[in-house]
């Protein structure tokens, strides 16, 4: 069963907490404060923390770098301010995926397992990974849109690889930037008309994109689901003017 | 190095003042010839060299063409002495260039008899109007030092008022007063307190002697408005202790460090620190000093004590607030509360206007942060398409209950916009869209270019605008027909002006466009667009 380990001062989020990990049949242990969560990860196995960025004792992005020293363990970070500049820190400093207060238990679950499953592909060395109607062999490099293959310009598919090496988790500007142009020669307007183009290539509708999701002044995601927030909704239609 | 430790390397360029006053050391006065001579010894010595260059040169030309305009070139020496060191050294290069013409120029030669009576006029016509010229450039000459010095204190009063517009507390101005007198005179400045301990360090962290300290006391206590001394510490520092009056901030008397070898130099600086606390007095009150920092003060209070709020409530409110959003998003997941349409319904209920409450504390937190600090966009090419889909997914639930319709135009070009601030003001108006229009209702959402503009509308079914409400949409806390008449208008008529003011940091604009009451209304954002794709960034793109 997989432990979860939530590292947060407000025990009313902590009981939410362990009520939504629960359902879902995973196994919580909590801590209150930022001595005993790092105490609970070095003592006990955990396969997963969950950690506030805001503790009594020592500041968040502290923790996350104490324990990424020594683990690989996914990690999920919570805050309560949504600053763009702070979550490409958190990530920079080893985070999977960040959440902002206040959330639905569903996207932290969503999270939750898809760094669970990017932490256990780098085990399994799976190489398949799909993304709703999308699939991507990261060994052969074939990519597949409802069982038709897709043609992409190698930096289309460089893009794509570096976003299903880490699909369900949101992969910064730079990084991307990095991957596709080396350090210094892309920028990120470059980076969003490649992802336009990109977008005509592997979304069922692109003005309506449901895979590659923009995370504002962060980076993108490759949506498993690949799931629009439209779709979810009833009573829903879309007219395009060219 | 600190400002000071730069100012102590200043410090020996001494201010010039004439030798003969009365020196406050010494007591002793000395000969005005004797000084005269010694200040202007090397203008006399320029202007005679300057008569002799200009003799040589006629003496040349003589030789080879046989001048009548001699007294003539005599002037440039008179010009330039004149306008380079005063009046003295004019008259000096006037009545030796006539000296000279008639020694080398007029016969008899190497004589100064003139046999001629037209030389003698010529050479009398050449002293008037060597004289006037003269006068007339030294004239010009101290009008051009008194417009330098002046625009020199200008200029530093330029720098004092502003050091003194940062200055939060009593402290810091004076810490600027010291600064400004420092610099001005040159030397280290320092103001001493009424009552002092003889222990209190200085702005730069070094103290002032207990005995200059002392010694300063004594003289505020002997009720001498101009009272003044001099303290020799031995082989060390020698400093300058004045009265101040009137007192700046309970300051009531100046030191200055004149160095280990002050000499004659005390008089000249207790001269000028006389005008510059005259200066300093005037200046401060014009400034009305004293009240800047009183407001200084104040708003540096009320801003820490707003920070506190907005933290405060950020973190008191939020947090439980997210508890209970956390909690119904558990309990609606529930098989008990999923199988149960009436508890669902509730917690349903629960979720959603514990929802709205989160949206006005952010609206409220957002408007305070507004009028606090200003907006200030971090600016970044974003795909318009990116803002649409990621404010429908923020606003999903908010926008379940009503038909919701896609209009995006195909070609719309990046923006370069903060692209949190445009999706907070564009969902915004879905929020009032959502908020004044009835259940079912269809809200069309569509982005388009025209021109050199992206506009993002929002249209809806819902209450409309009277064309007096229209002119008031996005101020500050507008509540109009349509907050009555809507069934669920709890609000603090924020959003609008929030939106409004986002998408004026990035640049743009918000319109409304309605027929009229209950006929609608449509919303729209306008972002500038960008330049079009250069042939390097296809380069780029492309493998």
């Amino acid at each position: 069963m997989t432990k979860v380990l939530v590292i947060d001062d407000e025990a009313q989020i902590r009981r939410f907490l362990r009520a939504g990990f629960e359902l879902h049949g995973y196994t919580v242990l909590e801590a209150e404060n930022a001595a005993a969560g790092l105490m609970a990860a070095t003592m006990k196995p955990i396969d997963l923390i969950i950690l506030d960025l805001n503790l009594p004792d020592l500041e968040g992005s502290e923790v996350l770098e104490r324990i990424r020293s020594w683990s690989n363990v996914p990690m999920i970070v919570l805050s309560i301010y949504s600053d763009e500049q702070e979550k490409v820190r958190l990530l920079r400093l080893g985070a999977d995926d960040y959440v902002v207060k206040p959330f639905g238990i569903s996207e932290l679950l969503a999270r939750s397992e898809a760094a669970l499953r990017r932490h256990l592909r780098s085990t399994n060395r799976d190489p398949v990974v799909r993304a709703g109607p999308l699939s991507i062999d990261l060994v052969s490099r074939m990519v597949t849109l409802q069982g038709n293959r897709v043609q992409l310009t190698r930096k289309e598919y460089t893009l794509l690889h570096a976003l299903a090496a880490h699909v369900g988790l949101v992969v910064t500007h730079q990084h991307l930037i990095k991957e596709i142009w080396g350090s210094h020669d892309g920028n990120i307007q470059y980076l969003r008309i490649l992802v336009r183009k990109l977008r005509q290539k592997v979304e069922i509708d692109p003005m309506h994109p449901t895979l590659i999701v923009s995370e504002s002044g962060v980076g993108y995601r490759l949506d498993r689901g690949g799931k629009g927030a439209l779709d979810s909704r009833r009573g829903v239609s879309s007219a395009y003017c060219a | 190095m600190s400002t000071f430790q730069q100012r102590r390397r200043l410090r020996d360029l001494t201010v010039s003042v004439p030798k003969g006053d009365v020196d406050l050391v010494s007591g002793q006065h000395s000969s005005h010839w004797t000084i005269f001579l010694a200040a202007n010894a090397i203008p006399i010595v320029a202007t005679l060299a300057l008569v002799w260059l200009a003799t040589v040169i006629l003496a040349v030309v003589n030789y080879f063409v046989p001048l009548n305009f001699v007294p003539l070139v005599y002037m440039l020496p008179v010009v330039l002495a004149a306008t380079q060191w005063g009046i003295v050294p004019g008259l000096i290069a006037a009545f030796t260039g006539a000296a000279v013409a008639d020694f080398f120029f007029y016969p008899p030669l190497y004589s100064f008899w003139l046999e001629n009576p037209q030389d003698i006029v010529d050479l009398l016509l050449y002293l008037l109007v060597a004289t006037v010229t003269s006068n007339l450039a030294a004239r010009l000459r101290k009008e051009t030092v008194v417009v330098s010095r002046r625009e020199k204190e200008i200029t530093e009063l330029h720098a004092f008022s502003q050091s003194l517009a940062t200055c939060l507390t009593d402290r810091d101005l004076i810490f600027a007063v010291q600064d400004y007198l420092s610099n001005t005179l040159r030397y280290r400045t320092v103001l001493l307190a009424t009552a002092q301990d003889g222990s209190e360090a200085d702005a730069d962290g070094t103290a002032v002697p207990a005995v200059v300290r002392r010694e300063a006391v004594k003289l505020m206590a002997a009720n001498d408005p101009h009272a003044s001394t001099i303290v020799e510490r031995g082989n060390r520092s020698t400093w300058l202790v004045r009265v101040i009056t009137p007192q700046i901030l309970g300051y009531g008397a100046i030191a200055a460090e004149l160095g280990d070898s002050p000499g004659e130099r005390a008089a000249a600086v207790a001269q000028r620190v006389d005008q510059l606390l005259e200066e300093a007095t005037v200046t401060l009150k014009h400034l009305k000093v004293k009240e800047a920092i009183e407001e200084a003060t104040i708003n540096y209070r009320t801003e820490i004590l707003r920070d506190a709020l907005v933290g405060g409530v950020s973190h008191e409110l939020r947090t439980p607030l997210a508890s209970i959003l956390g909690c119904c998003s558990v309990l609606e997941e529930m098989p008990a509360i999923r199988n149960d349409p009436r508890s669902h319904a509730l917690v349903e209920a629960i979720h959603d206007q514990a929802g709205e409450l989160d949206n006005e504390i952010r609206d409220l937190l957002d408007a305070t942060r507004i009028s606090a600090k200003g907006v200030r966009p971090q600016l970044m090419w974003t795909d318009p398409t990116d803002i649409v889909s990621a404010v429908l997914k923020q606003k999903e639930r908010r926008l379940a209950s009503h038909w919701v319709t896609l209009d995006l135009a195909r070609d719309v070009p990046l923006v370069r916009v903060d692209a949190v601030l445009v999706e907070q003001a564009l969902g915004q108006l879905l929020e009032n869209a959502a908020k004044y229009s009835l259940v079912g209702s269809e809200i069309k959402i569509s982005s388009r270019c025209e021109q050199d503009q992206v506009v993002f509308s929002v249209k809806d079914q819902g209450s409309g605008l009277t064309v007096g409400e229209k002119e008031q949409l996005g101020k500050r806390s507008f509540r109009g027909h349509r907050h009555s008449v809507a069934a669920a208008s709890p609000g603090s008529g924020l959003g609008l002006w929030i939106a409004s003011t986002f998408i004026a940091a990035n640049g743009g604009s918000v319109h409304a466009e309605s027929a009229g009451p209950n006929l609608g209304t449509t919303i729209s954002l306008r972002l500038p667009a960008t330049v079009p794709d250069t042939p390097q960034r296809v380069d780029a793109i492309n493998d």
